[in-house]
């Protein structure tokens, strides 16, 4: 995870001594350097080309992460429904992305997500565990105990002092977010930066204590994917997050660096509750963008389309 | 032998309870030997006055004691090999001198026994309190269960820095949840009681309280291998001593056929190598060897009479079905339940949200133990119907998915004066957005949207109880009424015929939701008073 230098430090630091081991983040910035990137890449196609696709357009998984590191890839799998409801990730997608990481000489890739529902029954019913199966080097799990979580601060909160996060994604360079594009009854959409709420432990508190927008923006300060691939192979546009809803095939695999921009493309991609929606008019991207985290308007972005 | 056969059952027991999960496969009989146990099938065929089709089990058990004799308490039963695992470990070297008043004692497990089966005659079922099977099941259930994942987190725990440091990734991610459920201290208090009982005898369980054992000491005497004493025998008296069910008289040739468990003891103690247990083919004369004196019959089936008569006649059956109390999918009608479980706690062993739990005193001493669920604590999974499966007396039916879906537990009840959204207008769609089957909406009510329970759609499965935000008790609570009880026939049809739809629909989501967060563009504000019976316009919740 690369944030602005103050929190890489401070995170340093607390790995230092709570591990005694120091994980190099220094060599990251290469990508910084990359030339004529495009902001997004929007594939069309099936959900496992359409994602290699995309992983190639936006400078190939390696431009992410250097050999024999440990990749977190966050999925949604929150829900113990399977892939026609459109509430998680299509199993194709993260098989994708992670035989990407593999290939590029990833040491291992965790594959994991706070589920909202009992642990067993996503991993057996939203069917990621089940295509990881025979990947080796590849872990599927889904945490549900306060032990893997770890208490860090948030120093440009609003609504968030401190949050607990997977401790995983603290001891790991590389994240990579692969939402799935869907309503969601509080927040209007569930794509990237509102899947950050899959990473930490007290989600409660967001729908009852503080406004869950400027949360999940103070969030976005703190966890912060290398990549977003967001999965609109297909799109839950009513009944989110748990669904059952509409379920619409947008075909789309839409991804980029900057996770904002991500999001924003993805709600105008269709109607969200029979009406058309764009970026600004969605309350925690609006919040997400106005603290510096991204791009939101979708005219000024760079966007390579393509089909496969 | 006796002894590898005694572990490998207690091995098999052990491994079927672990197998009761909502992933059991249908052709598994995980409850098989509570299906075998021929007193929970007589007692629950009485009291309910039905046949259950599972109870046929336990034929194999009857005609196996018939042909055999009564080994069945010396190699199979579970219970037996915990006692005598137990008994080794405790009490190998206490000096027990034997009971003076023994063959009163003896007489007990039939007195049990007799009351039972008066009791079940009259509608209560008592057996699960005193036969083995289910009293280990609810053991392990209650006790071992929770504990033994206790045991196993703690031991992941201390393991993980190293499973970390090794990248043994799974292994370092590795947490069962814990289970947890009401009475683990009085059902451990009872299984710690028949163990230290053997402090006074060995086995004392065995020879003097268990009714199973007296069940199938009553038939036993037909079996075909009896001891046999030869000449050789010089009256030493260490097969008498020795005899872990004292079933050996002061005449060492004369062992009673009844209380003999065929265990062989006394052959291996045997120092002249004098005992054998060949063929022969049953006597009369053995057959009647049972002595109950006819005073304590008349006593034993007065007081089971009683006890029925008088468990049944209080307000406690009065008020059956009109309490709070959700019974799991499929649940028999509530009285043809009461009578029917048998309270092995194998439902909630296997309940995978660890909802069902037993009950305390919610419906008097005849509802003890009896499964109901806890739905503050966790909700009854859509996706599961392991609980029908594992019942062994079929208390709660085993359903297909789609029936059991069908078979409506109750109605979500909004209590509007403690709700977020109907007392202090916050926002809050919690319930909303967690129910499976879309049976909570939001409608316009005097110009607010209010959450209302489409109590048609609604079966009672708890997850908005739940997950309601509001400290303490739940703003909104399943209560059992429009539950579905059958005694028989489809669920499906019963459901259909009441006009209720669990098939979930997000069509009424669609308007619900098209308020709250989304931001209205310039000009599109909403509109202050607004027909109740319409849907607001406006954005979604989220959008701005």
């Amino acid at each position: 995870m690369v944030g602005d230098s103050g929190i890489i430090s401070r995170r340093q630091f607390i790995l230092t001594t709570a591990t005694g081991v120091a994980i190099g983040l220094a060599g990251n910035p290469s990508f910084l350097h990359a030339a004529e990137e495009v902001d997004l890449a929007v594939i069309s196609g099936e959900p496992a080309a359409a994602t290699r696709k995309a992983l190639e357009v936006v400078g190939g998984i390696a431009r992410f992460m250097k050999k024999g590191q440990r990749v977190v890839i966050k999925p949604n799998m929150s829900f113990a429904r399977t892939p026609d409801f459109a509430a998680t990730t299509h199993p194709q997608v993260v098989v994708a992305v992670a035989q990407a990481c593999i290939d590029a000489g990833a040491k291992e890739v965790l594959v994991l997500d706070h589920t909202l529902q009992r642990a067993e029954l996503c991993l057996e019913r939203a069917g990621i565990r089940d295509a990881c199966r025979n990947m080796p080097g590849v872990h599927v799990l889904a945490l549900q105990d306060r032990k893997f979580f770890r208490e860090i601060r948030i120093p440009q909160g609003k609504v968030l002092e401190r949050v607990e996060v997977l401790t995983d994604i603290l001891d790991h360079a590389v994240l990579i977010n692969v939402p799935v594009a869907k309503s969601h009854s509080t927040t209007g959409v569930s794509l990237g930066l509102k899947g950050l709420m899959g990473l930490i432990w007290d989600r409660e508190s967001f729908h009852s204590q503080f406004s869950i927008n400027q949360g999940i923006a103070d969030l976005a300060t703190v966890i912060k994917p290398q990549l977003t691939i967001l999965d609109a192979t297909r799109a839950m546009v009513s009944g989110g997050p748990g669904g059952p809803g509409d379920v619409k095939k947008p075909n789309l695999i839409i991804a980029g660096v900057d996770p904002v921009a991500v999001d924003s493309y993805g709600v105008g991609i269709v109607p969200w509750y029979g009406r058309n929606f764009k970026g600004r008019q969605v309350e925690h991207l609006l919040a997400a963008y106005q603290r510096g985290l991204g791009k939101i308007d979708v005219e000024k972005l760079k966007i390579y389309k393509g089909n496969v | 032998m006796r002894k590898t056969i005694q572990a490998l059952s207690l091995i098999l027991f052990t491994a079927f309870f672990a197998l009761a999960t909502y992933r059991l496969p249908d052709w598994l009989p995980a409850d098989l030997y509570l299906r075998i146990d021929p007193l929970l099938g007589l007692n629950a065929l009485l009291a309910s006055r039905e046949m259950i089709g599972r109870v046929l089990w336990s034929l194999i058990l009857i005609g196996a004691t018939i042909t055999v004799g009564r080994f069945f308490c010396a190699y199979v039963c579970p219970l037996g090999a915990s006692i005598d695992f137990l008994d080794f470990l405790l009490f190998r070297k206490s000096k027990r001198p034997g009971l003076k008043t023994d063959s009163r004692l003896r007489r007990w497990k039939y007195f049990l026994l007799i009351v039972i089966i008066a009791a079940a005659v009259t509608g209560v079922s008592l057996a699960y309190l005193l036969d083995p099977i289910a009293l280990l099941t609810r053991f392990y259930t209650l006790v071992l269960y929770p504990l033994t994942v206790t045991v196993v987190n703690l031991l992941l725990d201390l393991l993980r820095p190293l499973s970390q440091g090794l990248g043994w990734v799974n292994l370092a991610h590795l947490h069962y949840p814990q289970p947890v459920y009401y009475m683990t201290a009085l059902t451990l208090a009872i299984f710690g009681a028949v163990i230290a009982l053997n402090r006074f005898a060995p086995r004392f369980w065995c020879r003097y309280l268990c009714p199973l054992g007296a069940l199938l000491s009553l038939i036993s005497p037909l079996g075909v291998f009896k001891r046999r004493v030869s000449g050789e025998c010089n009256r030493c008296m260490v097969c008498r001593n020795g005899c872990p069910m004292g079933a050996i008289g002061e005449d060492p040739f004369i062992a009673g056929a009844a209380d003999c468990i065929q265990c062989r003891e006394c052959a291996l103690i045997c120092p002249q190598k004098a005992i054998s247990f060949p063929a022969s083919f049953p006597g009369v004369r053995e057959v009647s060897g049972l002595d109950l004196s006819r005073r304590g019959f008349v006593y034993s089936v007065g007081g089971g009479l009683t006890l029925g008569f008088l468990s049944l006649r209080t307000p406690f059956t009065s008020l059956q079905g009109r309490r709070k109390l959700i019974r799991p999918p499929g649940a028999l009608p509530e009285t043809a339940f009461l009578r029917t479980c048998i309270r092995c706690g194998e439902c909630m062993k296997s309940c995978v949200t660890n909802t069902l739990q037993p009950s305390l005193w919610e419906s008097g001493f005849s509802g003890l133990w009896t499964p109901k669920l806890e739905l503050r604590m966790a909700a009854c999974e859509p996706n599961c119907n392991v609980c029908g499966k594992v019942c062994p007396t079929q208390a709660i039916r085993s359903l297909s998915m789609e029936e059991k879906t069908h078979a409506k537990i109750g109605t979500a009840v909004l209590r509007k004066e403690m709700c977020l959204v109907w007392a202090q207008n916050k926002m809050c769609l919690i319930c909303d957005e967690i129910c499976p089957y879309n049976a909570i909406v939001f409608r316009p009510v005097e110009g607010y949207r209010r959450p209302v329970v489409i109590a048609s759609r609604c079966n009672g499965c708890g997850y908005c109880e739940q997950r309601c935000p509001v400290r303490g008790e739940s703003a909104i609570v399943v209560a059992p009424d429009g539950e579905i009880r059958l005694a028989e026939g489809s669920y499906i049809r019963e459901a259909k015929k009441l006009q209720l739809e669990f098939k979930p629909d997000p069509g009424d989501d669609k308007y619900l939701l098209e308020e709250s967060g989304f931001k209205v563009e310039q000009g599109e504000k909403e509109e202050k008073s607004v027909p109740a019976d319409k849907p607001i316009p406006g954005k979604p919740k989220g959008f701005l």
